[in-house]
């Protein structure tokens, strides 16, 4: 069974706002199966506790909407 | 004495920080029952600053030269709790070693604040007001009747009058206890007060590290401003010390903000964020990172990273950060040049050959962006490995 992407991509609309006023923004790349990989772009790409908070949270977010979430990946 | 529980403090300045008419009332109101004998019933959600209003009180107060001992109710079972609050003789119980004060006489002359006492079982409800109304207490196991000269303040995250009526606290005690009620307001009640904490937070945490506070992105006011602070200002204060922590970029944006802040604030209308945001660093010039740094055993024959331009739109409700241009791309071009010197281990004739450009220009461009140093420690580890 696959996750629909509209359902991963609701999830990170609701935080795209802040990223995008701030020059950057979150891409999804791919949804493979139960897992999906995101790329943070502009100016907190480069910052390694952007990545963090944002893996963390997007993933929890995510599985609560969809539970049988598996897996986020950040690129 | 002071008794006091690691981590569950919200300091002093915090609480009086607060610029919202709402904390005034409340300053106004603590300076006027200060010098007061009464019993204090503080009610305040968790990290409102009960224990710190507890504390203000006791400083101001005549009782100021003499104890102030904290005690949270909701740490014992109700067997200890009566043994810490009243105290034991020897042999009362297993354990029971040798004679032990209770808090209460810790506490002679001066002050006790009973936090969480919405959390003390009803059994042990009758044994307080008795206490409260004889001015005494007696060691559990003990005979002797001990007279105590302290006063009392309690502090609660519920409502006790609500608990009355459900019958879970009583009532004779409730009354006992709110002679001097103090009601402290949740941050989300007074968002005024959210930018002026920050400042105060930021400032102290990055003090510690002695650097200055960066410039605070649009994004993030808005983001604070939004969230509704369940844990109040002590959850603002646990935000700004992980920034504090992690933000290496030169500026507080997004990325520094925990997601549950972000998700929550997420849900949230748009608010204007207060511009009495005066003492809050404004946005000025944009250090953010670039390319992710590269692994040292990177093959120089790797391109760096090129990110990808963001044009985002801004959504309506917020102003886009200022970006300078010219800061951005020395940001990229000095990003570029430690990647160069990084990869060919700090050697400039390489690293100039690698970007393109002649080996004097490089040495130009290193002083320019001001990594004479990182270039200097590059080539020393080279030498050193």
């Amino acid at each position: 069974m696959t996750i629909e992407k509209e359902r991963i991509q609701a999830v990170l609309d609701r935080v795209r706002p802040f990223l995008q006023a701030d020059g950057g923004d979150i891409e999804l790349v791919a949804v493979e199966g139960r897992s999906a990989s995101v790329r943070l772009t502009g100016m907190c790409a480069g910052c390694p506790a952007a990545h963090m908070t944002l893996h963390d949270g997007i993933e929890a977010a995510i599985r609560v909407e969809i539970p049988e979430f598996d897996t986020l990946q950040v690129a | 004495m002071t008794s006091q529980i690691p981590g569950n403090i919200v300091t002093m300045e915090s609480l009086v920080v607060g610029k919202s008419a709402r904390m005034k009332a409340v300053f106004e109101y603590l300076r006027v029952i200060g010098n007061s004998e009464s019993t204090v019933l503080i009610t305040g959600e968790s990290g409102t600053g009960k224990e710190v209003t507890a504390t203000l009180i006791h400083q101001n107060s005549r009782r100021r030269h003499h104890p102030f001992v904290a005690v949270s109710c909701a740490l014992f079972t109700e067997t200890l709790i009566e043994s810490e609050l009243f105290g034991h003789e020897r042999g009362a119980f297993t354990g029971a070693i040798k004679d032990r004060p209770g808090r209460f006489e810790m506490a002679e002359g001066g002050t006790i604040f009973l936090d969480d006492i919405d959390d003390v079982p009803l059994g042990m409800q009758v044994k307080l007001l008795r206490v409260l109304q004889n001015r005494t207490v007696e060691r559990v196991g003990g005979t002797r009747t001990i007279p105590i000269n302290v006063r009392v303040i309690a502090g609660t995250k519920r409502d006790l009058r609500q608990m009355v009526a459900e019958g879970k606290f009583r009532e004779d005690l409730y009354y006992r206890l709110n002679v001097l009620p103090v009601a402290l307001p949740p941050l989300r009640e007074r968002p005024e007060d959210i930018p002026v904490l920050m400042d105060h937070f930021l400032r102290r945490f990055f003090r510690r590290k002695n650097e200055d506070v960066p410039p605070i992105s649009d994004a993030v006011m808005q983001a604070f401003a939004r969230y509704n602070w369940p844990g109040n200002v002590r959850e603002l204060e646990n935000a700004c010390e992980r920034i504090a922590q992690t933000c290496a970029c030169g500026a507080i944006r997004i990325g520094c903000v925990s997601a549950a802040i972000l998700f929550g604030a997420a849900g949230q209308p748009p608010r204007s964020v207060p511009t009495t945001a005066a003492e809050v660093t404004p946005i000025a010039p944009v250090r953010a990172t670039l390319p992710a740094p590269l692994d040292d055993a990177a093959p120089p024959a790797v391109a760096p990273p090129v990110p990808t331009p963001v044009f985002a739109t801004v959504p309506a409700g917020m102003t886009p950060s200022p970006i300078s241009l010219d800061d951005r791309v020395r940001e990229f071009e000095s990003s570029l040049i430690r990647w160069a010197l990084r990869v060919t281990h700090g050697n400039k004739s390489r690293a100039a050959a690698l970007l393109q450009i002649k080996r004097s220009t490089l040495g130009d461009r290193i002083v320019r962006c001001g990594l004479n140093e990182a270039a200097a420690e590059t080539s020393t580890e080279a030498k050193a490995v």
